[in-house]
């Protein structure tokens, strides 16, 4: 008999032929705004047969605070504070996404020291959003302890952050121009004894998830999204990554110093578990993601070189007219600001967040029918879904 | 390379009128290509199905309202692991009653949710569409959010928006209005 881990195609429940006659009706399901394995305030609305989903339609808009419109009325440094609040678990890519698209406008040049310890908050950060995917991941799929153990690990670095920046969470950190405080060399040499530690632990990690056979069993073959869906529904980062594509912004269009940095770029598909684009290998893309950081944050460390942290950026912010689109890979994938500017404005005259969770959300109604309600769950929880970025 | 694209859209599809609008400092700012809005559907057809240009996927919808017109910028991009390439295609739209350009679901699916929230913020209609309703907005919300002549409707379902009692309208409308305010103190003083 073929089990559920074995490599192969996929299980799909078809929907019950011998009571279709008796069937007249599909029922209605709501699936949120407060349940807890949509991560937030994300409704969908699922029409089920018995146990099978036949159609799901997200309903978003439940945290929506007009972040766009108010960032229309308020100068260019005041807009951080509020680009923090988009992804609340990622907020340094956040910070940094917005600073480079005002930074490209200005032609501002960043010190090289500013660029480094970016990177290195950056990948940090996107460690401890990885390590939050993986905790609440496994608490969606009724695994309690792992979440225990990934945020023991995410609370260190948040603890980092803290002494930085001052915050635990949101931080206005990292300004137009440079960063807004110095890591001393204490600092960072914590930080590097964090990477070694790190490392250890994906290891256990692994054992306790990854390899785990309820895990893999509720994970593989389940939700698969393929390279064509993702490219058609705009999917970026750890889902496109996951269907087996090899495409990350910081190898293929290198921003910042990404250039200078070696390290890989994990695709789905290639474990010998499950198959391309379903859960267990989106979820296996962001476990090797955390590896792959601790590699550039050791890397960056070894470049790091005293100097100064913040570039010349003039008193009254004012940009020239124009407009720009820039791109960065956040955790979630393929975060974009579309700024307009119009001359002598202290102001953005529009700007645009493009957030990567908006269109994976939209891929919902595309993999949910035909799978089992608990099969749903854990779709949408490998997604990884930030609903502060989606509803803006 | 917006100039020898949108040369290549006027050659394949008659009447798209494709002008390129490039910028003074390539390294600063985007260049675009603003087509036709009646023609956008064919433009963006082609720019995915040629092989020449091949742009794959659909980054992302944005709208501008520019007063005198409103702009739809489609934002579209190539998964080439070689070199990346992006465009910025937009159309005009100057009807301001009843804004309607064509849907380009059909071509990219994650057309749907972009463009129904262009929808929710600037009431541009998209003809075609197959669930145009109001994504972030509630179902029941009055007017155009990010319309720069927008006004917040004061009743909502019974419900005072923006009630005197519990907003600090000084701290709301931060520093343009904070501007205004200390200028009318002082004026007052003296």
């Amino acid at each position: 008999m073929q089990t559920r881990w074995d490599v192969g195609e996929p299980i799909k429940p078809t929907l019950n032929t011998e009571t279709e006659q008796l069937k007249s009706e599909l029922l209605t399901l709501n699936m949120g705004p407060q349940h807890p394995a949509t991560h937030g305030v994300l409704r969908i609305e699922i029409w089920t047969d018995s146990e099978i989903v036949a159609h799901a339609i997200p309903h978003i808009g439940y945290l929506h605070r007009c972040m766009e419109k108010h960032s229309e009325n308020i100068d260019f440094r005041g807009v951080i504070p509020f680009v923090d609040r988009l992804d609340y678990l990622a907020s340094m890519n956040m910070e940094w996404t917005y600073a480079m698209t005002i930074e490209k406008m200005l032609g501002t040049e960043v010190p090289r020291r500013a660029e480094l310890l970016r990177i290195m908050t950056c990948e940090l950060q996107r460690i401890a959003s990885h390590l939050m995917a993986f905790g609440t991941y496994a608490i969606d799929l009724g695994a309690f302890s792992p979440f225990l153990y990934a945020f023991d690990y995410r609370e260190k670095i948040l603890r980092f952050f803290e002494e930085v920046s001052g915050a635990r969470l949101l931080y206005n950190y990292i300004w137009i121009g440079g960063l807004w405080n110095d890591w001393n060399d204490d600092q960072i040499a914590r930080v590097s004894a964090f990477c070694n530690d790190m490392e250890e632990e994906t290891k256990k990690y692994h054992e306790l998830l990854s390899m785990n056979k309820i895990f893999i069993a509720r994970t593989a073959n389940v939700g698969v999204m393929s390279v064509q869906d993702c490219l058609d529904f705009g999917a970026t980062g750890p889902i496109l990554r996951g269907a087996g594509m090899k495409w990350d912004l910081r190898k293929n269009a290198p921003y910042s110093l990404y250039n200078e940095f070696d390290f890989d770029v994990p695709v789905g598909g290639v474990d010998g578990v499950g198959q391309a684009g379903d859960c267990w290998n989106r979820y296996i893309v962001r476990m090797k993601e955390v590896v792959e950081s601790i590699k550039i944050i050791r890397q960056v460390i070894e470049k790091l070189e005293p100097g100064s942290i913040m570039g010349k950026v003039p008193k009254v912010m004012k940009l020239p007219e124009g407009e720009v689109y820039v791109r960065a890979e956040c955790p979630r994938g393929e975060l974009a600001f579309h700024l307009v500017t119009k001359a002598d404005e202290k102001m953005p005259y529009r700007l645009k967040v493009k957030s990567p969770c908006f269109a994976h959300t939209s891929m919902l109604p595309r993999v949910a029918p035909g799978q089992m309600i608990a099969d749903f769950v854990a779709t949408v929880g490998s997604i990884d879904i930030v609903l502060g970025e989606i509803d803006r | 390379m917006h100039k020898e694209l949108s040369d290549l859209i006027n050659r394949n599809v008659s009447g798209a009128n494709a002008v390129a609008y490039l910028t003074a400092d390539s390294k600063k700012f985007d260049s675009s290509i603003t087509v036709d809005a009646s023609h956008i559907l064919k433009v963006i057809e082609f720019l995915k199905s040629n092989k020449e240009t091949s742009f794959n996927s659909l980054h992302c919808i944005s709208g501008v309202d520019y007063m005198d017109h409103m702009e739809v910028c489609y934002m579209l991009t190539n998964y080439d692991p070689t070199a990346v390439r992006d465009v910025t295609v937009k159309v005009k739209v100057t009807d301001r009653v009843s804004p309607a350009v064509d849907s380009i679901v059909n071509v990219f699916a994650a057309a749907n949710f972009l463009e129904r929230e262009v929808f929710d913020m600037f009431g541009i209609k998209f003809n075609n569409h197959p669930d145009l309703r109001r994504i972030l907005c509630p179902d029941d919300w009055q007017g155009f959010p990010l319309r720069k002549d927008y006004v917040a409707q004061k009743d909502y379902n019974g419900m005072t928006v923006y009630p005197d009692n519990k907003m600090n309208m000084e701290d709301r409308e931060f520093i343009v209005r904070q501007d205004m305010i200390k200028k009318a103190q002082a004026a007052k003083a003296q």
